[in-house]
């Protein structure tokens, strides 16, 4: 009786056929009637302790063939001998108490015409476990399982190919990336030597339009947390810092042609580009500061005021040291934004390429205000496109520079936040 | 009255008195300052608008504005007759964009319904940063990537004549627009309010039901409002287009076809143009257009997203 111990004990009936009859597949019953009044004799001690098993009874064309059982039953009952009650119906919910029972009303049915089985078909009895799920439960947790994967996959699809590009940018970038590249400047038109010149460009272009904009932007935060009233005239403001984040990039680009570098007389220069870069870097800057402040508790405000503060004296003691974190997050996202644009510094300062010599006299100071500048974004545009020969190590060079630089400001800016998250006071 | 009443002991490492009086004596020229800042945004709006307009302008006179859009004869710099028409231009922002929203869409908004609803908070905080840091990847790097590493892939694996072309700069742009479709979507599902989960979940259903019958109805304006913000990302991208798409202006067939968008053309013809000329100011012109396009993406976006504020404050 070794099938005794499978999860599901199969019966075999083949309609018409003669001879004597075990339920086998040499020997299958000749009828479903005859199976449901045999099987029950077979089955009987089944009714205790062997839940979970399934009966299943096959139907074939002829004895001995060996067919492939179908996979799904046509008809489906159940017993339960802990939960099935005498009013049992065989399903799921409502199962009969135990198989004599069931296999009694299945012949009735039978013997009414209400069940039928065809060669290719199979009726399934399941003893119930107490705890386990239905067929509609298992049915929606695997769906629920295809949504939870697919999601996931849609997730880490997302995540898993940028680490390898990254990764095949870092492994062809290998052979220069050390201290040399970053300090030398480009030569033999920029098909060797490093990328000190862009580095500092990209450097003093973050500095200087970090100086114009997290003043104004600050401010302009503070104003709309602190001192706007919920009017419209704060909800122009509002959609302004939002139409102004979501100006492109290359018509920032035009604004500063047209009013840094044309209007105010600048001419192409690092001051102009970088105002081109702190006006579209606001938006940044204004909404983390907002944000921050907004996040400092009322009550901290009404204290204050109570004690007879005025408004900036309460925001300079109380608001701004208590939100001063969050405020630095957004400039530094500033930073990380400022230093990879170029659309807005190409026609505003920057420029293809500047003679500098090697004395570090001269590698320090070697852009004024008022002098178009090389920018690393720039540089990197220039050599994958424009520049002939240049050697796979310098060109994917400077672009892990460019990434591992706006890449690692942010990381500041993620670590800062959390660490801020797990020292919150309030 | 310069300590902080909050504190209920003095902190001995409290300023001394003279600077918070200074400080204090400032207060009407510091409000002053902070008001013309708060108002600088709308300024600047402005301002942007005005410049670029005021360059464009004159172009206007000498311009046939029906002919400016529905031509597609785009050659600036010919011999024999200037042509200034943007309907290819337009058509590969077009394509671009839409090739880009197709991938971009389902993926994002799956990544944050598994952020916001699957994910255990420990995945949940890490996929948070990593699509953060992916959102601060420059432009013109993410153009590199599609020329350097994308456009042989293209190449080898679908045999093109080349490997930059409108699948490129799509595929490039849907990158660079999911991680904000998937920052905004997230926040949309988290403003749905936690009850609605727990009623749904009270009354039998299963997670996917709840993410597919609840909370994507409730949270539908917000996903709108993330899928805007990503195609007005899309349609303003510059350095990754110009370096992705092959810039040849002309009329799409097909995806394996080269385009030329409206903003690459900006980048890549101004500096060579004679400042003040016809292709000058067309160029400009080309900026208003952008300008106007992202505008209206983006107002509409705010409106939907004020849309959902209104409605969960009722």
């Amino acid at each position: 009786m070794s099938e005794i111990h499978s999860d599901s004990l199969e019966y075999y009936i083949s309609p018409g056929c003669s001879g004597s009859s075990s339920g086998s597949a040499d020997q299958p019953y000749t009828s479903l009637s005859e199976a449901f009044e045999k099987l029950p004799e077979k089955l009987v001690e089944l009714n205790d302790g062997n839940t979970g098993r399934k009966i299943e009874l096959v139907c074939i064309a002829s004895p001995g063939v060996q067919t492939k059982p179908p996979k799904k039953a046509k008809h489906r009952f159940y017993v339960d001998t802990k939960a099935g009650g005498v009013d049992g119906q065989g399903t799921e919910l409502a199962p009969w108490a135990d198989l004599v029972t069931g296999f009694k009303h299945l012949k009735d049915q039978t013997d009414q015409g209400r069940l039928d089985l065809k060669p290719g078909q199979k009726i399934r009895v399941t003893m119930r476990e107490v705890f386990t799920s239905t067929d509609q439960e298992s049915l929606r947790s695997g769906r629920e399982l295809i949504a939870r994967v697919s999601f996931g996959i849609m997730a880490w699809s997302l995540v898993v190919p940028i680490f390898a590009i990254l990764g095949y940018l870092v492994y062809k970038a290998a052979p220069s990336l050390n201290l040399d590249f970053l300090l030398t400047n480009p030569k033999d038109g920029m098909t060797a030597g490093g990328i000190w010149t862009p580095l500092l460009g990209t450097f003093m272009l973050v500095l200087i339009s970090l100086a114009i904009a997290a003043p104004i932007g600050i401010l302009a935060g503070v104003y709309l947390n602190e001192y706007a009233g919920d009017n419209w005239f704060t909800r122009v403001i509002n959609l302004a810092v939002i139409n102004l984040a979501g100006v492109p990039s290359i018509v920032h680009g035009l604004f500063g042609v047209g009013a840094f570098v044309l209007f105010m007389k600048m001419g192409v220069s690092l001051l102009a580009a970088s105002c081109t870069i702190a006006v579209m870097t606001l938006p940044v800057i204004i909404t983390s500061t907002k944000e921050a402040l907004a996040a400092v508790p009322m009550a901290f405000r009404e204290a204050c005021w109570n004690l007879g503060a005025t408004r900036w004296q309460t925001i300079r003691t109380i608001v701004l040291p208590n939100s001063i974190a969050g405020i630095l997050t957004g400039v530094i996202l500033q930073v990380a934004r400022a230093a990879g644009e170029t659309a807005p510094i190409l026609f505003t300062g920057v420029t293809y390429y500047v003679i500098v010599s090697d004395d570090w006299s001269d590698k320090l100071t070697a852009f004024g205000l008022n002098d178009s500048f090389m920018a690393l974004s720039n540089h990197l545009f220039k050599l994958a496109s424009n520049v002939k020969g240049v050697p796979d190590s310098i060109l994917y060079g400077t672009a892990v520079v460019l990434i591992a630089l706006v890449l690692v400001v942010n990381s500041i800016s993620v670590l800062f936040r959390l660490y801020l998250r797990s020292r919150k006071k309030w | 009255m310069s300590q902080a009443p909050t504190q209920p002991a003095p902190d001995p490492r409290r300023r001394k008195p003279v600077v918070p009086m200074l400080l204090d004596k400032s207060e009407p020229f510091v409000q002053t300052m902070i008001r013309l800042c708060g108002w600088s945004a709308i300024l600047f709006v402005l301002a942007i608008f005005f410049f670029v307009f005021k360059e464009a302008l004159p172009v206007l006179n000498d311009l046939d504005l029906g002919e400016f859009f529905t031509s597609d004869q785009w050659r600036p710099t010919s011999e024999v007759k200037e042509q200034f028409g943007i309907f290819a231009l337009l058509a590969g922002t077009l394509s671009v964009t839409a090739l880009a929203m197709l991938i971009a869409v389902p993926l994002g908004l799956g990544a944050a319904v598994y952020v916001s609803e699957f994910a255990s908070p420990k995945v949940k905080e890490s996929l948070k940063i990593i699509i953060e840091l992916l959102a601060a990847i420059p432009s013109v790097v993410w153009g590199f990537i599609g020329m350097a590493v994308l456009a042989p892939i293209i190449k080898t694996q679908l045999g093109t004549s080349d490997g930059v072309n409108i699948l490129n700069g799509g595929i490039i742009l849907a990158l660079m627009s999911i991680p904000i479709i998937v920052s905004v979507g997230e926040d949309a599902l988290r403003a749905v309010p936690d009850s609605y989960r727990e009623a749904a979940i009270a009354l039998g259903a299963s997670r996917w039901e709840v993410v597919a019958k609840v909370l994507f109805p409730a949270a539908k304006s917000g996903l709108l409002a993330a899928v805007l913000l990503g195609v007005g990302r899309a349609i303003g991208e510059t350095m990754a287009v110009l370096m992705a798409t092959g810039h040849k202006p002309m009329t799409p067939g097909s995806i394996f076809d080269p385009v030329q968008t409206l903003t690459a053309t900006i980048a890549a013809e101004l500096g060579e143009v004679f400042q003040g000329g016809t292709h000058y100011r067309v160029l400009f012109l080309i900026g208003i257009v952008l300008f106007v396009i992202t505008f209206i993406v983006n107002l509409t976006a705010d409106i939907v997203v004020k849309g959902i504020k209104g409605k969960t404050n009722e």
